[in-house]
């Protein structure tokens, strides 16, 4: 546990102490901080190669950082295996869908849930499952394999797993990215029902619209360091962040 | 529902009494009681590492290895300590694990391509060491081993080695059936993602190299009880392929199927030793093997699935479809309580 959180304040659901991460010669973050203490829904935007992808599988545990801390709900969690933070509250999904293809789609679903909950009963597992298929949309879907869903329907599947692995800090990896605009409704109102469960949502996309309206945050990384990061407003007249980030989209 | 359910149950009983009659109706004849006690242990093989590649995704070479431990193990405790079959079995079983444990911890972080190097480098040491301490070994005489017991006869090890391939299939069937099946799939599709979802993958990788090993440990000493020698010739690379072969024809994602694929490949080539059409008699000798390897090869280009997966399926259903679709659908305002 973390008898002392930082600034004193509460305990953060999320606490990325001065996180650095290099490859070789290459300095992919570079004292990365970032305190998230409420149920937020917060926008992590950067050009590519910015290091979001770094810092999101540091923060699951794929990758060890060089120097640095994280913390999720009072546990530091830099050293431990993707499993163990998984278990502890904090889950993702992938830029590119990674549904268990030959599993149904009801056992994708059951895989995070009995990971979690070992003695729990198959059957009502099944249940709650039902219901988020249904919540998703999907559930006419829960006997067909992973491979014969759409790329869309396979988004959905993730984030139904997610809601299975019921963490507390949530990180949506580009989850508009080729998605059916009907499908994209769906996963709006996912990401609003998960920020009235009491969660926090690190969203990442490069759809600059949805980010600057869902975002009540936004961080903004560039050359592996945190640049920005404050209210949406703000970070958009932020000189620096236009100049690596939004200038260039603008062009 | 009911009907696959029935059908599934009513065809293992029609296969079950009909490899309980078998003996009589073959009229014991001893020859043909080794061939199909053979296609039984390589069902347990086949249907063993189809466990381990299909169903869990681990590449392994090692098979046949763990076959040569249990093996050699009952054969030179047999030899040195005059130790009985039981003890031979057992220990062999146990060393076959406990080598699969330590291979396990060794490199199973290893990605596929690396485990299946390591296995075959491991596969080959062991046969060479086997070789080469022939004062010890027997080197390439092999090893003599008793029989599993005085007055066995050929019917009586046909029902050992049978109930060894039931005993072993029903233990994996109830593995897949468990959590342990639903994560060592979802590994096999995908490690870091199964990892994001709280699977503990580096450990139901071990586990299940271990339990693949004690199966092909304890196949390899009982059947060699019933063979009477052990030579490293059963470790050959040639050997392991011919496992895998018979696992990939049958349906390697499937128990029954890469066991199905095992019995009738090793019966097979059996029957394809000699060919008599009319009055022409053909030896067909290694060249049987290269009919295999065609079998194997057009199974791989156009059936993915094996060739008796597919009529399992068709067959019996696609159990995970069935299975795993919620019975009862909750009602729309319980769903909404419970999610809230």
């Amino acid at each position: 546990m973390n008898p002392q959180p930082a600034n004193g304040s509460k305990q953060a659901l999320l606490d990325v102490r001065n996180v650095y991460k290099s490859f070789g010669g290459t300095q992919a973050l570079l004292d990365v901080s970032m305190r998230i203490d409420e149920a937020q829904l917060i926008g992590l935007i950067g050009p590519n190669g910015a290091g979001k992808t770094t810092l999101t599988n540091i923060l699951d545990g794929v990758y060890k950082p060089n120097r640095g801390q994280v913390w999720l709900l009072g546990e530091r969690i830099d050293g431990l295996q993707p499993y163990q933070i998984a278990r502890l509250g904090l889950g993702r999904t992938f830029q590119v869908t990674r549904a268990f293809r030959r599993m149904t789609v009801m056992e994708n679903m059951l895989v995070p849930a009995m990971a979690l909950h070992p003695t729990a009963r198959r059957k009502q597992v099944q249940e709650k499952a039902y219901s988020i298929l249904e919540f998703l949309t999907i559930e006419h879907l829960a006997g067909e394999y992973g491979r014969g869903l759409s790329g869309g329907q396979q988004k959905l599947l993730e984030l139904g797993r997610l809601l299975m692995l019921d963490p507390q800090v949530i990180i949506l990896d580009e989850p508009f990215a080729g998605v059916h605009p009907k499908l994209q409704e769906t996963i709006y109102g996912y990401i609003s029902r998960v920020r009235t469960q009491g969660k926090a949502v690190i969203l990442i996309s490069h759809d600059m619209e949805s980010i600057f309206t869902l975002s009540e945050r936004l961080v903004v990384l560039n050359f592996g360091q945190v640049i920005a990061d404050g209210q949406p407003a703000h970070v958009k007249e932020d000189a620096g962040v236009i100049e690596a980030y939004l200038g260039e989209e603008e062009d | 529902m009911r009907i696959h359910f029935d059908m599934r149950w009513a065809a293992v009983l029609v296969v079950l009494l009909a490899l309980g009659l078998a003996p009589r109706l073959m009229q014991d004849s001893p020859y043909q009681m080794a061939v199909i006690t053979g296609a039984f242990f390589y069902a347990i093989l086949a249907s063993s590492w189809a466990l381990l590649a299909g169903i869990a995704g681990q590449f392994s070479f090692a098979h046949m290895a763990f076959v040569g431990i249990g093996a050699y193990t009952a054969g030179l405790l047999g030899q040195y300590l005059s130790t009985g079959p039981i003890i031979g079995i057992i220990t062999g079983t146990l060393l076959a694990g406990l080598v699969g444990l330590v291979i396990g911890l060794l490199c199973l972080r290893l990605r596929a391509a690396y485990l299946a190097l390591f296995t075959i480098a491991f596969s080959e040491i062991f046969r060479i060491v086997l070789l080469t301490e022939f004062d010890f070994t027997g080197g390439s005489n092999g090893l003599q081993l008793s029989k599993l017991w005085q007055g066995i006869t050929a019917t009586g090890e046909y029902y050992v080695m049978l109930a060894l391939l039931l005993g072993t299939m029903a233990i994996m069937y109830w593995l897949t059936g468990s959590r342990f099946g639903l994560f060592i799939r979802s590994m096999r599709e995908d490690q870091e993602a199964a990892a994001a979802m709280g699977v503990d993958v580096v450990r139901y990788k071990i586990v299940v190299f271990v339990v693949t090993s004690l199966i092909a440990g304890l196949a390899g000493s009982v059947f060699y009880y019933q063979v009477g020698i052990i030579t490293p010739n059963t470790l050959e690379l040639l050997q392991m392929s011919l496992v895998i072969a018979m696992a990939v024809i049958g349906g390697m994602e499937s128990l029954a199927g890469a066991a199905l694929g095992a019995f009738f490949s090793r019966i097979s080539l059996e029957l394809l030793r000699e060919v008599n059409i009319f009055s022409l008699h053909i030896e067909l000798g290694a060249w049987r093997y290269a009919a295999f390897g065609v079998v194997l090869m057009l199974t791989l280009r156009f059936w993915r699935n094996g060739l008796l997966q597919p009529v399992l399926d068709r067959l019996f259903g696609k159990p995970a479809l069935q299975a795993t679709v919620a019975k009862r659908k909750p009602s729309p305002d319980s769903e909404r309580e419970e999610l809230a």
